[in-house]
């Protein structure tokens, strides 16, 4: 069964230490690899192909942020972790649709914990979604420039037209200021 | 604190874009799959883990359901070992008590021919087919008669007929199916005319066994005398209400008096056993004096009922205790709807 297209195949292991350097070599293979069954597991579970592919590419963000905090415990296979992980996910969004059946195709390990870990982060997400959006420009596009788009001090300067990069910095840090008082005043609660 | 807090925003902040570059990177790597491969992929999913998938499926689905279904099996087949042992153990005694059943049917199918007899001679006894027959015995020289329960139960209407063809209507005072004893009473019928003290007495006391009994019943249109013995104190599998008689009965005497030698009334013949000879039974005495006390007071209609306590009987050869008997005891003919 697997058949990968062209290329080594990668062990487990060497598929999580490439994950984790951010490859995009060895996360196509990664991808290309487990999608046929969590395809097959959400089709034939009454869900569509973009189901599919929204749950997997939830699975692999389980799998990516928890690599790369370092707190993957991996006592099965990988393949049967995302099954289990996107079997999870999928039997939540069925809960939500009201349906409660599924067929499995692959054993199931707990995976309780991880899902606990990732409902946190996704909390967290959403949450900075949300005060981003609040702090309003241009210190938005500011931080996001820097922290998520990582440009440098200098190309920040450069863009939002500041007279030097310290001019710059302390911007973005009265900017973090705010940020991480729309944050935290949600987040601590 | 303060810079902790910094921190915890910029980890955060950086997690948070990590995020969105991550997943930028997995829509720009499913932009580039071939779909079509990944289905014909998943096809073989389908191929190579639905047969164990689907067994491990129904399995997880409907285990709940299994498990109750294995308990309800493993109980009925277990049950139903039991059962059939129980049945087993007992089918003898079954067979033997199905028969009795058809005994008493058998008392309506020999009183039904016996009616072809009658006909002729009695103008209430030709109008309904259905019918049954027994014997019985005055209580008290009053009217107040007792017979077997099942003879007289779901009767449309009950005659009793004495021993020189005088034929009363009798009404139901009290009928006591457990022990399946009727008490009639026959003066409602103006024709009925109070008759001498009865010559017996009753005697509720446990009998001896070995003790010589003998009846007077009706097994046919002539009144018929039986002798026999007490063979145990109780009766079909252990009945404490009845006794086991060793005496020849036949459909028709089922209300009979059974006296002891001295002419005590120490049971009511009820019913015999089809696949022992001479195996008869009869309901103690004792019985009929509980049913008498439970009768309610009204159902009595301001008639006593006072047994006999003076027995006339005793020291009368047998020839005579029968001569004295003869017309206190009575055939009892029940008129039922044909089912």
């Amino acid at each position: 069964m697997r058949r990968s297209s062209g290329g080594v195949l990668l062990t487990d292991d060497e598929l999580l230490i490439g994950l984790a350097s951010g490859s995009d070599a060895v996360l196509t293979q990664l991808y290309r690899r487990y999608f046929p069954m969590v395809l097959h597991f959400v089709t034939s579970n009454s869900g569509s192909e973009d189901d599919a592919k929204d749950i997997y590419q939830e699975v692999l963000v389980v799998l990516y942020e928890k690599v790369t905090h370092g707190s993957l415990e991996l006592n099965c296979q990988l393949k049967t972790y995302l099954y289990s992980v996107g079997r999870r996910l999928w039997l939540k969004q069925l809960a939500q649709r009201n349906r409660h059946f599924i067929n499995d195709t692959e054993a199931v390990v707990a995976v309780d914990d991880d899902l606990t870990d990732h409902e946190e982060r996704n909390r967290q997400f959403d949450l900075m979604t949300d005060s981003l959006e609040r702090l309003g420009e241009p210190c938005r596009t500011l931080l996001e420039d820097f922290y998520t788009r990582h440009l440098s001090m200098q190309d920040i300067t450069e863009k939002f037209g500041y007279t030097n990069a310290d001019n710059a910095k302390t911007q973005k840090y009265k900017c973090l200021q705010r940020l991480k008082r729309l944050f935290f005043s949600e987040y601590k609660q | 604190m303060e810079t902790n807090d910094d921190q915890d925003i910029e980890r955060a902040l950086l997690a948070y874009g990590e995020r969105i570059r991550f997943r930028q990177q997995l829509a720009q790597i499913h932009a580039g799959l071939n779909m079509e491969s990944m289905r014909e992929e998943a096809g073989l999913y389908r191929d190579e883990t639905v047969q164990p998938g689907r067994i491990r499926t129904f399995w997880q689905t409907y285990r709940t359901t299994l498990a109750v279904a294995a308990s309800v099996a493993l109980l009925t087949t277990f049950g139903t070992i039991f059962l059939y042992r129980q049945y087993q153990q007992s089918h003898q005694q079954q067979q033997q008590y199905s028969l009795l059943r058809r005994d008493i049917q058998a008392i309506k199918s020999s009183q039904k021919q016996l009616l072809n007899d009658i006909t002729g001679r009695s103008r209430a006894l030709s109008v309904n087919p259905g019918q049954v027959a027994g014997t019985g015995f005055l209580l008290t020289a009053d009217g107040y008669f007792i017979t077997s329960n099942h003879i007289v139960q779901e009767a449309d209407s009950i005659y009793v007929q004495s021993q020189k063809g005088e034929v009363y209507k009798a009404r139901v005072v009290h009928s006591d199916k457990e022990h399946d004893l009727a008490i009639l009473q026959l003066r409602e019928d103006s024709a009925f005319q109070p008759l001498p003290t009865v010559p017996y007495s009753f005697d509720g006391r446990s009998s001896e066994l070995g003790e010589r009994v003998f009846t007077l019943g009706y097994p046919r249109e002539e009144i018929v005398y039986g002798e026999g013995y007490l063979s145990s104190g109780t009766g079909y599998r252990g009945d404490t209400v009845a006794y086991q008689v060793a005496i020849s009965v036949n459909p028709g005497n089922s209300g009979g008096p059974l006296l002891d030698e001295r002419g005590n009334v120490i049971g009511i013949i009820s019913a015999k056993q089809t696949t022992s000879e001479g195996v008869s039974f009869a309901v103690k005495t004792n019985y009929l004096f509980k049913a008498l006390e439970s009768i309610p007071s009204d159902s009595l209609k301001g008639i006593p009922l006072n047994l006999n306590r003076k027995n006339t009987l005793v020291h009368l050869p047998r020839k005579q205790q029968i001569k004295r008997m003869q017309s206190y005891v009575y055939q009892v003919k029940v008129f039922k709807h044909e089912k």
